[in-house]
């Protein structure tokens, strides 16, 4: 990101492309600022995403009926596809029941944050602020924490995850410290970044396409050169769009899916 | 552009009006989901398939049902037939009955008539023959009478002469 930022000063000084910084992802509070209700481009566009999704899916879910629209069979298509293939597959449906809202709320989500990076309007996630994901993360670790008190008790679950079952006790004194980061730190950090770190690079790659092919078919004086080159750069821009979009389910269901294998870890095995 | 911002670690600095609203709209949302959202679609997805295993047991039921009444018919359709066929049975050995009857009575009725017949045309010969004898006896005595004369006055030649006369008619007639 430091590189691109270099580039990014070399060429505006040359008057070149508009190219997007990592001050994309730190806009200036323009509501309330100062205040712990500040809000900036990134909280506006979250507000107005969660608004819209509570809209959507709230209309959508009280006119629900029996035999399904098309709009309701894509709804019902996602909420099977949380329910049967993330949360019932991996722990299955006797373990898995009260975790189908929890899921289900991050999945959707995050999926509707991470659209808004392709939103035009938006054209930056709802999730590309470090804290939004940590959120989720925190959610998470607080209910696999709660999961092994429950079913295991404190004590025994940090028995078998820090002093793991089956390794000779030297070992321990390396395992046990990256044990207790794993269920503390590296967990929910890595949930967070993973997603955190894909929506900011992609912003920086769709914006990037576009800024250069703006610059080269719009502002380039070398109109001979500059229209096929532009026009490959906004292929680019078009395909990483639909990249954009792809990934934006992927990391939404690698959230959901590991938030479901973290919880299913505090259950003893069977 | 500032050059705090240059720094990328600053994107990982959480702000306090990030956390505010994050947990305000995660409160949100999850909310929505565990109330509204997923109970709604739960209710359908239960409501639907119990509406489907209805459909299937009804049709189930009504499969038996129709099963049953077709082997009923089946049945009925089945002694229906035997009974038709006995009864057509019956009724040819009724008919053979019948045409036995009527004919063993039209024949003893053909006898009997043939019988009558046969009998009164015996009794009209015989009362012809009986007539005939008289008349042909005062015939042949007047005709003998007048061609003979008092030859034949005398009653025992008369009534020879009638009975050889009467017996030679009949060996001719026989």
């Amino acid at each position: 990101m430091v590189g691109v930022a270099g580039i990014h000063m070399l060429i505006a000084a040359q008057g070149g492309p508009d190219l997007p910084t990592v001050d994309d992802f730190l806009p200036p509070e323009i509501l309330f600022q100062g205040t712990p209700f500040a809000i900036n481009r990134i909280i506006l566009v979250r507000i107005v995403a969660t608004v819209a999704m509570l809209l959507i899916l709230g209309v959508s879910a009280h006119r629900a009926k029996l035999i399904p629209g098309r709009w309701q069979g894509v709804l019902e298509m996602g909420v099977s596809f949380v329910r049967d293939n993330i949360v019932y597959e991996v722990m299955g449906a006797l373990r898995g029941r009260r975790y189908v809202p929890m899921i289900a709320t991050i999945f959707f989500t995050i999926l509707v944050f991470n659209l808004c990076g392709i939103v035009p309007g938006a054209n930056i996630a709802a999730t590309a602020s470090v804290v939004m994901p940590l959120v989720f993360a925190l959610w998470t670790m607080v209910q696999y924490w709660i999961a092994a008190v429950r079913e295991k008790g404190l004590g025994r679950f940090i028995r078998d995850e820090v002093f793991t079952p089956g390794v000779p006790w030297p070992v321990y004194i390396l395992l046990a410290p990256i044990q207790i980061l794993e269920l503390l730190v590296i967990r929910p950090l890595s949930l967070t970044i993973r997603l955190f770190a894909n929506m900011i690079s992609g912003h920086l790659m769709v914006a990037t396409c576009l800024a250069f092919a703006q610059y080269w078919m719009i502002e380039s004086a070398d109109k001979l050169m500059g229209i096929p080159v532009g026009a490959t750069w906004f292929v680019g821009g078009l395909l990483m769009t639909c990249f954009e979009a792809f990934v934006a389910f992927l990391q939404a269901y690698v959230f959901a899916i590991l938030s479901t294998v973290y919880i299913n870890l505090s259950y003893p095995e069977q | 552009m500032t050059v705090a911002a240059e720094d990328g670690i600053d994107l990982f600095i959480p702000h306090v009006y990030d956390m505010v609203w994050s947990a305000i709209i995660l409160v949100i949302v999850a909310l929505f989901f565990y109330k509204y959202f997923l109970p709604k679609f739960n209710a359908i997805f239960d409501e639907r398939s119990s509406k489907i295993e209805g459909g299937i047991e009804n049709a189930k039921k009504a499969q038996k049902q129709a099963d049953e009444a077709k082997r009923k018919y089946e049945d009925q359709l089945s002694t229906a037939r035997v009974e038709a066929s006995k009864i057509r049975d019956d009724a040819r050995a009724e008919a053979s009955h019948i045409i036995a009857d009527a004919r063993s009575r039209a024949d003893a009725e053909a006898s009997q008539i043939s019988q009558s017949a046969q009998r009164s045309i015996e009794s009209q010969h015989q009362q012809a023959l009986v007539k005939l004898r008289g008349e042909v006896g005062t015939l042949a005595a007047a005709l003998a009478g007048r061609i003979l004369g008092a030859k034949l006055q005398d009653g025992a030649v008369q009534s020879q002469m009638i009975d050889g006369l009467l017996d030679e008619i009949s060996d001719n007639k026989q």
